[in-house]
């Protein structure tokens, strides 16, 4: 896939990658890598890309029709909702566009989104952001989407809030739902996603699972934090001399921990840069 | 699609209520009747200059009843001091000799020759009457006509873009593109909403102010040509709203709009003031055509084909801007 935007700006450069059913694909990017472009095309929004884009196994340039509107669903970056209705009123409105056997139940979206009941029918003006994200998830879920796209899901939520957004997607996987996450958030693509795509400049620079990514770059060492002799001590060394017991004179053993790379040092590893 | 279209045209109606919209169309058109009927009817029936004569000796025996005798020249002059565009007639040395405060001077020759017509209203020749409207008809249309173009260019164009900068404010535009919808519903539901509030608009205000029997008479016409305003000011406002970043950069606009558009068509139309040059101002048209409608005039089919473009023209602009508009990044 490529595209550009006008002659001298090219946004993305040859992405190649493939997203199975009922798996949860990360793409991650700094901002301006050409993540929100890819989604753009992906739904449908952005005409006029080059190479071969087939989503549902159709060419999406001739796919973009009312069927294929109804199986995806989106959630974007900032609440999109109308602020003079409420809630209730807002996801019927946007569940009005659907077939009534697609649509789930309003009510209880609400309630599994955790939004308080009190909040269901006042103006969305008067929620708080987190509240608006939880009806946004809830816009994007109502038409019981086949492939949904989820870009920045648990920004703006506090850490229950994310839990339960992270809970909830991986119901829908559970359900065969197909789901496409744009993030900058590692903690959100290392315990959701079941591959991720690193994307910087407009080129995919690797595509794999969080694990993989992690074990291939990983030294195999263990830090192991220790008391000898009344002193607290430090020392690293290579997971495999941990086979035989501790290597070394210890009295008490404080903690142990992997020296493992996370997924945001594979990022700057290889893309030479932070996700910010 | 009729479903769809519903679900959107119910949205836009709550818009709309919600913003005070229609509280607000309302408030226009009680201001507007009260205007016509208190003031403006009764204002054009008023006679031009006030007119005072000094006659001691009552030679003038036929003046008008609008003549307003004077026991001496200094209670005219009182009277002209506090009245300065009035005119006074000077009787009392056998010839009638005007006094007045000079204006313009070919203000000043219609002020006297009309005092001077005052002392013997039988002597002048009848003019010929065109028409069927009496003076006070003619008015009421005048201004029927001048308040509909000014609430249809002004207030509709202001109140569809100011619907649309709510929606690209809360970005739920964008939404739109991923539902499974006819993008141009979006517009088409606006464009059906304001041009059946403005038809129910031209309607209640021209039976107010016409009264029912003239008001029906002309209805038709003056609907028709409602419905060519409001979809040329509806497509103009969607177009600007969507080019234009914030409603400030769009007021900005709507001045420009106002003072170049609207200013020399209500002169052309309205005053003795030519522009060699109106013929090539579309609004000048559509305001011909408006007030064609309320005079029972006929309007040619080339303006009738020349609006029609004008509205497809207008829509096939919107259209690509709109899909700019929910393409564009959060």
């Amino acid at each position: 896939m490529t595209f550009s935007y006008g002659k001298d700006r090219q946004a993305l450069h040859g992405l190649d990658f493939a997203v199975e059913d009922g798996e949860i694909f990360g793409f991650l990017g700094p901002n301006g890598s050409g993540k929100s472009t890819t989604q753009k095309i992906l739904t449908g929004i952005l005409k006029g890309h080059g190479g071969k884009v087939s989503v549902f196994g159709q060419d999406i340039s001739s796919a973009r029709d009312r069927e294929f509107f109804r199986k995806i669903g989106v959630l974007f970056e900032f609440p999109y909702l109308y602020a003079n209705l409420s809630a209730v009123d807002n996801l019927n409105y946007f569940a009005s566009f659907y077939p009534r056997e697609q649509r789930r139940d309003v009510g209880e979206l609400l309630d599994a989104l955790e939004l308080k009941p009190e909040f269901w029918k006042k103006p969305v003006s008067s929620c708080s952001k987190g509240m608006r994200q939880r009806v946004s998830m809830a816009r994007a879920l109502v038409s019981n989407p086949r492939l949904l796209f989820l870009d920045e899901p648990t920004s703006g939520l506090d850490p229950s809030g994310a839990v339960l957004f992270r809970k909830i997607i991986e119901q829908e996987r559970q359900k065969g739902t197909t789901v496409f996450v744009t993030t900058h958030n590692m903690v959100d693509a290392d315990l959701l996603c079941d591959r991720v795509a690193f994307i910087a400049g407009g080129n995919i620079v690797a595509l794999d699972t969080p694990g993989r990514l992690k074990e291939k770059n990983s030294r195999r060492r263990v830090a192991i934090d220790y008391l000898y002799q009344g002193r607290r001590e430090t020392k690293t060394i290579e997971a495999p001399d941990l086979e035989a017991g501790i290597p070394f004179a210890h009295d008490e053993i404080i903690s142990i921990h992997s020296q493992e790379p996370t997924l945001e040092d594979m990022f700057i590893q290889y893309t030479g840069r932070g996700l910010s | 699609m009729g479903k769809d279209f519903c679900a959107l045209f119910k949205k836009d109606l709550r818009m709309l209520v919600s913003g005070r919209f229609f509280l607000m169309a309302a408030g226009f058109l009680v201001l507007y009747t009260a205007y016509v009927n208190l003031g403006y009817v009764r204002f054009m029936q008023m006679p031009p200059y006030h007119v005072y004569l000094y006659d001691p000796a009552g030679t003038q025996t036929e003046t008008s009843s609008l003549v307003q005798n004077v026991p001496s020249l200094k209670a005219m002059d009182a009277a002209l001091l506090s009245d300065a565009n009035g005119v006074g007639l000077d009787a009392g040395s056998g010839d009638v000799r005007v006094v007045l405060y000079a204006g313009a001077e070919h203000i000043d020759h219609h002020r006297s020759d009309y005092a001077l017509s005052l002392l013997q209203p039988s002597a002048g020749s009848a003019p010929e009457i065109l028409g069927t409207n009496t003076p006070e008809q003619k008015a009421r249309k005048e201004i029927t006509c001048e308040l509909l173009f000014f609430e249809l260019a002004a207030v509709g164009f202001l109140g569809i873009a100011a619907v649309l900068f709510k929606e690209k404010d809360m970005g739920v535009i964008r939404v739109h593109a991923v539902l499974p919808v006819h993008k141009e519903l979006f517009l088409l539901s606006k464009l059906a909403i304001f041009l059946l509030s403005d038809l129910a608009f031209a309607l209640l205000l021209t039976l107010l102010n016409l009264g029912v029997g003239d008001g029906a008479a002309v209805l038709p016409a003056v609907l028709l040509q409602t419905a060519v305003l409001s979809l040329i000011m509806a497509l103009a406002g969607l177009l600007c709203a969507l080019l234009l970043k914030d409603f400030r950069q769009f007021t900005l606009a709507y001045l420009v709009i106002a003072i170049f558009a609207a200013t020399p068509v209500f002169l052309s139309a309205n005053t003795s003031v030519k522009f060699d040059w109106i013929g090539l101002h579309p609004f000048y048209h559509v305001y011909m055509g408006l007030k064609n409608a309320y005079f029972g005039m006929a309007v040619s089919p080339v303006y009738d084909i020349g609006a029609a473009g004008a509205i497809v023209l207008l829509f096939l602009m919107v259209r690509p801007a709109f899909y700019r508009e929910i393409g564009k990044e959060g």
